[in-house]
């Protein structure tokens, strides 16, 4: 039990990470992006290869977080061309060509097969739960860094700018300040974080494969933002928990509810999150954290 | 001298001639109103002006310079700022973090200068803290100062938008309606600050305006605007007494 719940609270990390990326994306600088998942990929096959290359892990992290990032880099540009649902769609198809690349790219990634045996993160501390509680130790600091990281930039003239532009772009132009910038910026440090958040995921499940980076992955990640407060950091941190909690704990509740099957349960279960997600639209749109309208 | 001039603007919205060879000029530290009926263009002229919109031909000029082909941002750095219509407020932030969002900074707004550099950030935003301070008492805004902007009335929306271009520190800023749903008596205030700020800092304002008597009080040259052309120009009293300005802007109701 212990080790499933410190495993669980593994996932959850790694879903704050992406949470965190997003929140600043979308609740600070008003980016909708539907292409998260593509980034998260693209840190956990980088960081992979690298390794299964005979990389150190430390390095081949920060490379998987690096090249999540640059990969952002064309994509933030389209966000300066594109508005809201546009840039929904459009990385939404990102997203999906990334994965499809990943597919269909068999002398790199071995397509559907997928990637077996990747090195574990601490894996000279054998196995008997040391490796899991270093691994949990270090998604912790990881993710208080990120959050503190966070609350400075977000405090500072440059989160004051982001949030203007979420607020009203045009008017930041007509004020003499250039959005653009501050847009790309802030599409690669939050693809960054979500190319961190896979390299994590991929050298703690070891076995990737192009079926684990689908869009469910960028809809939870939403869910968690949406229902922890879109703009509020400690609404990431939130949000992530609670979704994580929801996801892990909607295992059991099979077990309450008879007559339903398991396959029928995973239809539940989305069913619920759905549920959930309209009910916080009109009745908490601001999130659990969020201020409370004055 | 002539600070800003705009030259024979064209604008088509999808076929439709919204600004049909319109031109102006506001003098240095001058005050210029420009009125018309509703859809005259008034509003597009300020967009083309400023650069929100590009127009299809036509020139602007700025403090002697060709400002037609620039961003608006860049076009507000040379001191060219401008209000909206409808209130653009940043909702989420507070009236003070309005202001200082506005403000143009050395320190602060990149990533390099807010993670290694942040003693001459703090430095920068104490002495933008108290400017903001100061343009916040000057338009009565202290009450409200550290509420978010999206709670404002309407009036006080206005307010908070002058305040904000105020700390570029203009040399001429563009005010698109700043009477409208604004009560009376602060019509009278607004009008006072504009004229202090115009005399004691020179700051050139470009008024469109439907509350006729207040414009005339201030403006010192008065554009009229009917069906995106400019149909008469003037000292504000003269223009508003012609008969073509009667027939287009009141429909000869006068």
């Amino acid at each position: 039990m212990a080790s499933y719940l410190v495993a669980v609270a593994i996932v959850a990390l790694i879903y704050m990470l992406l949470t965190v990326g997003l929140n600043l994306q979308y609740g600070y600088t008003g980016l909708i992006n539907f292409g998260h998942v593509a980034f998260f990929a693209i840190g956990a096959y980088a960081s992979a290869l690298l390794t299964l290359k005979g990389w150190p892990l430390a390095p081949a992290f920060v490379v998987g977080m690096v090249v999540a990032g640059l990969a952002a880099y064309p994509v933030g540009l389209l966000s300066l061309r594109l508005s809201d649902d546009y840039l929904a769609v459009v990385t939404l198809g990102f997203a999906e060509t990334v994965r499809l690349v990943i597919q269909e790219e068999k002398w790199l990634t071995r397509g559907v097969q997928g990637l077996p045996g990747i090195p574990r993160i601490f894996q000279s501390l054998g196995v008997g739960g040391y490796a899991e509680l270093a691994t949990l130790v270090t998604l912790v600091a990881c993710n208080v860094a990120a959050v503190a990281l966070l609350v400075h930039l977000v405090r500072s003239p440059y989160g004051r700018l982001i949030q203007a532009i979420r607020d009203d772009e045009v008017a930041v132009q007509a004020l003499g300040k250039d959005p653009a910038r501050l847009k790309v910026q802030v599409f690669m440090l939050g693809a960054a974080l979500a190319g961190l958040a896979g390299a994590f995921y991929a050298h703690f499940i070891t076995y990737i494969s192009p079926d684990q980076f689908l869009s469910l992955v960028t809809f939870y990640v939403w869910i968690a933002v949406i229902i922890g407060g879109p703009g509020r950091t400690s609404g990431a941190v939130v949000g992530s928990l609670i979704l994580m909690i929801f996801i892990e704990g909607s295992r059991f509740a099979r077990d309450l509810i008879p007559g339903v099957s398991e396959v029928q349960m995973a239809s539940v279960r989305l069913a619920i999150v759905g549920l959930a997600l309209i009910l916080f639209t009109i009745y908490l749109p601001q999130g659990i954290m969020g201020k409370r309208k004055v | 001298m002539t600070l800003l001039v705009a030259k024979n603007i064209v604008k088509h919205f999808d076929g439709l001639c919204v600004l049909d060879d319109v031109s102006f000029e506001v003098p240095e530290r001058g005050l210029t109103g420009i009125v018309g009926t509703n859809g005259a263009g008034k509003s597009t002229l300020f967009a083309v002006v400023s650069g929100q919109f590009a127009a299809d031909s036509g020139h602007v000029d700025f403090a002697g310079h060709d400002i037609g082909q620039l961003p608006p941002m860049k076009r507000a750095r040379r001191g060219l700022g401008r209000t909206f219509q409808v209130p653009r407020e940043f909702g989420h932030l507070t009236v003070r973090e309005n202001l200082l969002a506005a403000a143009p900074r050395a320190h602060g707004e990149t990533l390099l200068s807010v993670f290694l550099g942040w003693r001459s950030v703090a430095a920068e935003d104490a002495e933008l803290g108290a400017k903001a301070d100061h343009w916040i008492d000057f338009l009565n805004l202290k009450a409200v100062a550290g509420k978010p902007a999206s709670t404002l009335s309407g009036g006080q929306k206005k307010l908070l938008e002058l305040g904000r271009v105020l700390m570029l520190e203009p040399k001429c800023v563009l005010l698109d309606e700043p009477f409208a749903g604004v009560n009376p008596v602060l019509i009278g205030e607004i009008s006072d600050k504009l004229r202090e700020l115009n005399t004691s800092r020179g700051i050139a304002f470009v008024v469109i305006e439907h509350h006729l008597e207040a414009l005339k009080a201030l403006v010192q040259h008065l554009y009229v605007m009917d069906q995106g052309r400019v149909i008469a120009d003037g000292d504000p009293a003269e223009v508003l007494e012609d008969p073509r300005v009667h027939e287009a802007y009141m429909g000869g109701v006068i």
